[in-house]
């Protein structure tokens, strides 16, 4: 490991004095702190409907939102949205427990993700309002593909996990361990590389659609 | 990189000024991003205050860089990540191959990373035999045209629509049938879909360390960091060591700053942490999570009285500003990172005495601290190298000798208000109306732009005549 001691002593000798840290945590702590006086405010203090107008503005790309008012409803949201896109009811389903339960009769449910979906159906973790970002983590019951390889993405978020800002998600999982992926989703894929025009669908689903129960 | 040289600087300058097309395909990009970056942050009123608190966090880090950097590794080790430390851009890439070939790898996907592009990886891995397939489309442009990025935000920047167009219809299996971008990007995501299927190895950087937990931080829009990264066996990760941060907080407020200065949104689509390999029970994710810490350089500016360069977030708002940039383009740099930020990191980079020319490249506006989200003071680091390129001898003996003889005059009020007397009166005789359309020995001023007639008296002479006079 002479590399890592080289470079730690070639830091050591650029940085002479030594910090307790005690005191290098106190003011990391301070510093986070401070960002409540300058973070974005929220156009509306309810969070779910801050968090839904965001999403159809136009600093998201490619987003819908639909509202219902219990879980049980969520297939029926799915079914319009397939009938407003022209879909066929045919989608993989995230293997989360509550999910499946759902009565998903009239759909033909694909349990495992193909390299050229049309159509992925998860739940998300949390929304933040301030971006419109809903976020997952990764786990046996979430797998992070299902984000990514469809064409249309459907999450499904209950209004009680919507938060204010990007820094209370780091507040609420603060004391758990971090999952191998998080990952902030905002809106659907897009580019900018030719020419900064902004165009929809790169990589990722052309199409992210938000149903929020509750 | 050797393509730095400082006369090559002045041709590839003059070839660059010459490219009417160039300057189009700069000019629609560096112009719509100005514009919305403006919008972004008249659209929220902490900006400023954002701003400084996120130079104390950088510099906080920066001041504490050893501590945050032992922390990172010790809980990134815990994650299940293997943590590998580089002093060079050559160590780095030997790792890297090496772990590709361990893992016995023929096809690797890459997710745009500038720290790649400074440590040569691109080439390395080339030069190594193995398949590359870059999966950023500015990135894809730039390989499929075989060049190499102009800008750190956007790298295919210097190709017109019509270019990219052509380039797509000559390379792709299905291309566009046509030219608008919607259909080009189609087009990429056709072809790259199956590379991103069947890659060994994905490698990324990162735009963040997150000390607290080992995880590193992507950002993109495209989305094609996590399918670089998820899918592959193995996942490789390049980051310098500036990139730390203390915690998830720290990095969304300088989350925050990035992207708005970056391309005027708010965040980027997909922003994703990651945490080691593959857990129990997952049905995604690689096996093996590897990070690669870089010097290359970092440490010695910290000790050289660079560290303030250390903050860059490499969002590329200095370049979108510059005077210079914008006239020039990236290639003509000649290092990996072009404009502002570009011409102070190549001198480290690349050595001083080859890269001298950028630090004069710059009208010291100060357009480009203005708008960085870390505050850099880009132009008196830039004067830094000026007076180091002086005091070391490396600037030319006629710029040293003319230096001398202005020097020795101005030292001596009577030799030089003589001297500027007749330079005047002289320069006045090649007048035509206010202007002067060509002028002995400033030919390089007179061919893009007129010089200015000056005043018939020197501003000595006009300061002595309204002293004399009484009530003026």
């Amino acid at each position: 490991m002479s590399a890592r001691e080289d470079m730690l002593a070639a830091i050591r000798r650029a940085l002479p004095r030594e910090r307790d840290p005690q005191d290098i945590a106190a003011t990391a702590e301070a510093l986070a702190l401070e960002s409540i006086e300058s973070r974005p405010r929220l156009p509306n203090s309810d969070l779910a409907e801050a968090f839904a107008a965001r999403l159809v503005s136009d600093k998201v790309v490619g987003a819908s939102v639909d509202r219902v008012a219990r879980l049980e409803d969520a297939p029926a949201a799915v079914r319009r949205y397939c009938a407003v896109h022209g879909l066929d009811p045919t989608l993989v389903l995230q293997p989360d427990p509550d999910l499946q339960k759902l009565n998903w009769s009239g759909f033909t449910i694909s349990a495992s993700i193909g390299g050229d979906e049309t159509l992925a159906v998860a739940r998300a973790r949390w929304a933040i309002a301030e971006t419109g970002t809903l976020v997952f983590h990764s786990s046996p019951e979430s797998p992070t593909l299902l984000s990514f390889l469809p064409l249309h993405h459907i999450c499904i978020i209950d209004r009680a996990k919507i938060l204010a800002h990007l820094e209370d998600y780091a507040n609420a999982e603060r004391s758990a361990p971090a999952p191998r992926n998080v990952n902030l989703i905002t809106g659907a894929s897009g580019t900018a590389d030719i020419e900064g025009a902004l165009v929809r669908g790169a990589h990722g689903p052309a199409f992210l659609h938000a149903i929020i129960v509750g | 990189m050797s393509l730095v040289g400082a006369d090559r600087f002045k041709s590839r300058a003059a070839a660059a000024l010459a490219d009417a097309n160039l300057k189009l395909a700069i000019d629609r990009t560096t112009r719509t991003a100005r514009a919305k970056r403006e919008a972004a942050v008249a659209d929220w009123p902490g900006f400023s205050k954002a701003r400084d608190l996120g130079r104390r966090i950088k510099d906080h880090v920066i001041e504490n860089l050893d501590h945050y950097l032992v922390e990172f590794e010790r809980n990134a080790v815990a994650s299940g990540a293997i943590v590998h430390y580089a002093a060079s851009a050559g160590e780095a890439c030997e790792i890297v191959i090496r772990i590709c070939r361990e893992a016995d790898a023929q096809t690797i996907t890459r997710s745009k990373s500038m720290l790649g592009e400074e440590i040569g990886l691109p080439h390395a891995l080339d030069a190594a035999g193995l398949t590359r397939i870059e999966t950023d489309l500015a990135e894809h442009i730039v390989q499929l045209s075989n060049d190499r990025p102009s800008h750190i935000i956007w790298p295919a920047l210097h190709h017109t629509r019509e270019d990219i167009a052509a380039l797509f219809r000559e390379h792709h299996h299905t291309p566009q049938n046509s030219d608008d971008v919607a259909g080009m990007v189609a087009s990429a995501r056709r072809q790259l879909r199956a590379g991103f299927l069947g890659a060994d190895v994905g490698i990324s950087g990162a735009n963040f360390l997150i000390a607290d937990s080992g995880a590193i931080c992507t950002v993109t829009n495209e989305g094609n960091a996590e399918l670089t990264t998820t899918i592959p066996r193995v996942h490789i990760v390049t980051a310098g060591i500036e990139k730390l941060v203390p915690s998830l907080t720290h990095a969304f407020i300088l989350l925050r700053l990035l992207v708005r200065s970056a391309t005027g949104a708010d965040i980027t689509q997909y922003t994703t942490f990651h945490c080691g390999p593959k857990r129990t029970g997952d049905r995604d994710g690689p096996e093996a999570f590897h990070i690669v810490l870089v010097d290359n350089g970092r440490t010695r500016m910290l000790a050289e009285g660079l560290g303030e360069m250390l903050r860059c977030l490499r969002c590329g708002a200095c370049m979108n500003h510059c005077v210079v940039y914008n006239e020039i383009g990236g290639h003509a740099y000649g290092g990996v990172y072009p404009g502002p930020m570009g011409a102070v990191l190549t001198p480290v980079l690349d050595g001083l005495e080859k890269s001298r020319d950028l630090a004069h490249a710059c009208t010291l506006n100060g357009r480009c601290q203005e708008v960085c989200p870390v505050d850099i003071p880009l132009p008196a680091m830039l004067r830094g190298w000026r007076d180091k390129s002086w005091a070391q001898g490396l600037e030319p003996n006629t710029q040293r000798g003319m230096i001398g003889l202005w020097a020795f005059a101005a030292a001596r009020p009577d030799l030089y208000r003589f001297g500027t007397r007749l330079a005047m009166r002289a320069v006045r005789l090649f007048a035509n109306g206010g202007w002067i359309e060509k002028l002995p020995l400033a030919a390089g001023w007179t061919r893009y732009r007129d010089f200015p007639k000056p005043a018939a008296r020197t501003f000595f002479e006009q300061y002595q005549a309204q002293k004399r006079r009484p009530n003026a």
